[in-house]
């Protein structure tokens, strides 16, 4: 008769089934943990994110963040229930291992007092002999499944996507302040030696963006100064890539100043209660800043957003002739002051590179100029100018002669009360006929006799 | 009894018969299977091949009374069971019931399938009661009782195939191969000598005793409910009605006409049982199963005339269903 240890006998074979069977649904219900552990971090990754991006509050990243575990774990309880092993597939598998014929399958299974005493017994020592065949942490170690490893890629992949949408995301639905990015432009010119003068500049329009105190007008000329400032330096600097940050820093500050203005004359719009349309010229000046945006062009719809809310105080100023000539229009600045307030106005050779400059800088915009993509490509510019009943090359047919009317300071400033600076550049050459997009009234002194249909491709143009 | 003394016996048995019968080594521990699980066995081979002298040897080592009967067209059932005959004693005249030769532990029904279906029809009670009923008076048949038959697949001509329900009184259907050439050399040298061997009764006076304790332990054999659920997994699986779940197995349903009845899980069980115990275990196991299946089911499912013309057997079909049930 064998002899067998101490250990032996005290273990039964029912034992050695009973905790091998304790073992595998343990490893069973790692698995499913395990399976569920990496989206649970890349979710609490991403809850994170939210939370310090100031998404979500407190509350909700707690709450959400429970959630995601709860979820977690009923997830892995309804993949760990069906998954528990039963007695009878364990009392196989150490069958297997040990070549028992299924003697620990049959004592497992069967129930004692509906067999024969002897036979049990005899059974159970035969399983006995083969429980030294088996050693429960040696054959059935704990080991990853394919399952966790796919899911930990998953989640990697999951992460990483998350990482690549989430800033396009964020800018989009929550974009960062005017003043960070006019700071980060600060940081980055100091690290350039020839540029770092600007730097204390920027830092202290920045500070000036963030000061509730300070008031739109201050800032509007803060940072049409400095604006300046880099566009002089711009025209000095001969290096490819300072000459690029100070583009880029222009950019910036030319859509700061626009939106400042269109903050202001949306205000005064609202003010006003009109509807009065000053001039279908500003858009031309868009277009063009637009043009010299270079590597900013992408925040630029940011800056508008930002500094439409923090500026809506402010006066008008729309209608300088900086900020819708643009200061890298070298063509057109000098003497489109005098144009863009009246664009009916027959000014030949100016007036027509003016707009040939409008429309072919709209069309390199590749559309972000809607109302310069609406213009047919075929007929010469300068002949929707003309006026009512005069004919182009080809001829315009059908055309309507657009009326616009000025805001009643401006007219009052085009008699004479022009005041200093760029409110003056405003009302420079008013027209002298008081026009509008509003219904004409029925009797309108010097009003052309001819009356034609609008143009389509003016409708974009009129605000 | 103890399971060593029911091995050792069983062993003894074997190499008892093996001095005689060379081969079909199968064929003999199913048949001492089929004896000790109370079942009786349809042998079927063609001439020649040591069916006849097989059971008379085993009936010899087991120590107990052998009958042959050898059916043919004109048997009748009284050859069979007895009958009456006048008898006289002490000057009167008396019916007295005359036995015939199924009253024997161990009956050779040589080419049962020769005999009338009238005359197999009188086995049939005797097979399954253990007893027979003459002019209304039954008479039980003595124990142990075994009926062996024995069937040629050839010469059909002027045979009465066996009914379905006679055939499933059969616990095991055996079939008898023809020897492999060193079997068959052996055979010449043990029967063409000047000696032969003859298999000593391995029983003696108390084998009676000896061969109902067997069949007692046998039936006390272990087996698991996992194993039990196999069974009847497999013998479900050879319905080839959909009812019920049936018609899994492809096969099954393509070729047979009916599936086993659950006589045939019980000798599936059984049969299994005294497997284990001849290899010396107290439970049951999967593979044991697996071997007797064969012989147990084999002559239970009825197979339709596709199968027939496409030459497909039982056998084949058994082991389409062991291949797709599942153990677990």
């Amino acid at each position: 008769m064998q002899i067998v240890s101490d250990q032996r006998v005290f273990q039964a074979p029912e034992k050695l089934i009973s905790g091998l069977v304790v073992r595998l649904r343990n490893h069973v219900l790692w698995d499913s943990l395990l399976i569920f552990f990496p989206p649970l971090l890349v979710s609490i990754y991403f809850l994170t994110y939210l939370y310090n991006g100031a998404w979500i509050t407190q509350v909700t990243f707690l709450l959400l963040g429970l959630t995601a575990v709860g979820l977690l774990l009923i997830a892995a309880m309804m993949r760990y229930r069906p998954l528990i092993p039963s007695v009878r597939l364990v009392a196989g598998l150490v069958d297997q291992r040990t070549g028992a014929k299924d003697r620990f399958m049959t004592l497992a299974t069967l129930e004692p007092s509906s067999c024969s005493p002897p036979l049990f017994s005899r059974l159970r020592l035969e399983a006995s002999g083969f429980l030294d065949r088996i050693e429960i942490k040696r054959e059935f170690p704990y080991k990853f499944k394919r399952s966790f490893y796919r899911s930990a890629v998953g989640s990697a992949v999951a992460l990483v996507l998350l990482h690549g949408l989430l800033p396009v995301v964020q800018s989009r639905f929550h974009p960062v302040p005017a003043s960070e990015q006019v700071r980060e432009l600060a940081e980055k010119m100091t690290q350039r030696p020839r540029l770092a003068y600007l730097a204390p500049d920027l830092r202290a329009l920045a500070a000036k963006l963030e000061d509730p105190k300070v008031s739109p007008q201050e800032k509007q000329i803060r940072i049409e100064e400095t604006q300046k400032e880099v566009e002089e330096r711009q025209k000095k600097e001969q290096q490819k890539d300072d000459r690029d940050l100070l583009g880029q820093a222009s950019s910036m500050l030319k859509g700061l100043d626009q939106q400042s203005g269109s903050g202001q004359d949306h205000q005064k719009d609202q003010d006003q209660g009109s509807g009065g349309i000053q001039s279908n010229l500003p858009q031309e000046g868009q277009g063009e800043g637009k043009q010299s945006q270079g590597n900013g062009g992408d925040n630029q719809g940011e800056l508008n957003a930002q500094l439409s809310k923090e500026m809506k105080q402010g006066n008008s100023v729309q209608g300088d002739s900086k900020e819708q000539g643009g200061a890298m229009n070298q063509q057109s600045k000098g003497d489109g002051k005098s144009r863009e307030s009246n664009p009916s106005k027959s000014d030949g050779d100016k007036n027509r590179e003016t707009v040939g400059n409008t429309q072919g800088r709209s069309q390199e915009t590749g559309g972000k100029d809607k109302a310069s993509e609406e213009i047919p490509k075929g007929a010469p510019p300068t002949e929707r100018f003309y006026r009512p009943g005069e004919q182009g090359k080809e001829g315009i047919k059908d055309g309507r002669y657009v009326t616009v009317q000025l805001p009643e300071e401006i007219t009052a400033d085009s008699k004479g009360q022009m005041g200093s600076g760029k409110e003056s550049k405003l009302s420079r050459n008013p027209p002298k006929i008081p026009v509008s997009n509003v219904p004409l009234p029925d009797h309108v002194p010097d009003a052309p006799t001819e009356k034609q249909q609008m143009p389509l491709e003016y409708r974009g143009l009129i605000r | 009894m103890e399971p060593e003394k029911f091995q050792e016996t069983f062993a003894r048995l074997e190499a008892e018969v093996r001095k005689v019968i060379v081969g079909h080594d199968d064929v003999l521990r199913k048949a001492l299977i089929a004896f000790f699980a109370g079942g009786h066995v349809l042998l079927e081979g063609v001439p020649g091949l040591g069916k006849t002298l097989l059971v008379k040897t085993l009936s010899h080592a087991l120590g107990i009374t052998f009958k042959r009967i050898q059916f043919t067209p004109d048997l009748m059932p009284s050859d069979i069971v007895g009958t009456q005959v006048l008898a006289e004693s002490n000057g009167r005249r008396d019916f007295q019931f005359k036995k015939g030769p199924i009253f024997a532990h161990v009956v050779l029904a040589d080419e049962i399938n020769r005999a009338t279906p009238k005359t197999q029809s009188a086995v049939l009670e005797a097979m399954e009661e253990k007893q027979v009923t003459v002019f209304g008076e039954s008479y039980t048949l003595e124990s142990p009782f075994m009926v062996l038959a024995t069937q040629n697949p050839i010469e059909l001509e002027g045979t009465y195939p066996l009914p379905e329900a006679q055939l499933d009184r059969f616990f095991f259907k055996l079939v008898v191969t023809p020897p492999s050439p060193a079997e068959l050399r052996e055979i010449l040298q043990r029967t063409t000598g000047a000696e032969t061997d003859d298999a000593a009764k391995v029983l003696g006076q108390d084998g009676g005793t000896l061969i109902n304790e067997m069949k007692q332990l046998l039936r006390q054999v272990l087996i698991a409910p996992p194993v039990e659920d196999y069974v009847v997994r497999l013998v479900h699986a050879t319905q080839p009605s959909s009812a019920n779940g049936g018609a899994s197995v492809a096969p099954v349903k393509q070729y047979l006409r009916f599936g086993s009845s659950p006589r045939g899980a019980q000798s599936v069980i059984l049969g299994a049982k005294g497997n284990a115990l001849a290899e010396g275990r107290v439970h049951v196991s999967y593979p044991d199963v697996e071997k007797v299946i064969y012989p147990a089911l084999r002559h239970r499912i009825i197979l339709n005339f596709q199968a027939e013309a496409e030459n497909v057997n039982a056998d084949q079909i058994l082991a389409e269903v062991i291949k797709q049930v599942p153990r677990n």
